[in-house]
């Protein structure tokens, strides 16, 4: 709880926003480009990456509940 | 461009509209701001997600993304070739096989054949960029790289069944029916078929 309390929640989201960005990036690149390794990346490292950008919004949205 | 690829790209285009207007705005958390994000690091991503996985599994049973390798440019360029008596070029001519010719001749059948295909393919691309295979030149590849494991027959045996009339009188089936089912002689093999991509073998191999 403390740690939701100290959460810095603008920043976070910011950051949450361009991890978000870059992922849309390669899976994008995947898609258009289509030789191996942007689509291996598209299906791994992309959505490895979305999936955090995630996880950093959902702990914002908590910390911002845990206050209230 | 397949329906996955389209819909990755709407998806990835609205998605990111959403993220950097919150990055250009910077507006306060209020709950339409979360609702926003919600769309944008949530929903959309997980759409843009699911349809890039889709699509990306379409592409690696395509001709063009097996012969994105430069290793594997001889194989795309035989294949391609209208003149060409290779065993897998007159495979690849088949409307059946096609644009989808690598796939469908390499991919393991069965329950888990899809991804334990998968998984194999990415053994491949591990190798090209992990293990060196990118710097090589196509000759020393063809002269040292070998397929994993022998071809298995049963692959052949998807559509060429084995039970019709015709396979089972020809003398040389009748013959070796053992070691056929067994896998000890290749379909694909010299004095048989012949090897599916001859020039990527050496002289005694053929």
């Amino acid at each position: 709880m403390k740690l939701l309390a100290k959460w810095p929640s603008e920043k976070a989201v910011r950051f949450a926003c361009l991890l978000g960005l870059v992922a849309l990036a390669l899976m994008v690149a995947g898609v258009l480009l289509g030789t191996s390794l942007p689509v291996v990346a598209s299906m791994s490292v992309a959505q490895g990456i979305g999936v955090l950008a995630g996880l950093l919004y959902v702990v914002t949205v908590a910390a911002e509940a845990a206050r209230k | 461009m397949s329906p996955f690829g389209a819909l990755a790209l709407l998806t990835a285009a609205i998605a990111g509209a959403l993220l950097v207007h919150h990055l250009v705005a910077r507006p306060p958390l209020t709950l339409a701001t979360r609702l926003r994000l919600l769309l944008g690091l949530g929903v959309f991503p997980f759409l843009c997600a699911v349809a890039t996985t889709g699509s990306g599994m379409e592409r690696t049973t395509e001709r063009e993304f097996c012969g994105s390798c430069h290793v594997m440019g001889a194989h795309l360029k035989d294949v391609e070739d209208p003149n060409s008596e290779s065993l897998a070029s007159r495979h690849a001519r088949n409307p059946m096989f096609g644009g989808h010719a690598c796939y469908t001749c390499h991919a393991d059948y069965g329950m888990l054949g899809y991804p334990m295909t998968k998984l194999t393919g990415m053994s491949h691309v591990w190798y090209y960029y992990g293990g060196g295979y990118r710097h090589w030149p196509l000759d020393k590849f063809l002269a040292e790289v070998r397929v994993a494991k022998p071809y298995p027959n049963a692959n052949c045996r998807q559509c060429h069944s084995g039970t019709l009339t015709s396979f089972k009188d020809a003398k040389e089936h009748r013959a070796m029916a053992r070691e056929l089912e067994e896998n000890t002689v290749s379909c694909a093999s010299a004095g048989c078929h012949g090897v599916a991509h001859p020039f990527s073998k050496r002289k005694d191999e053929l």
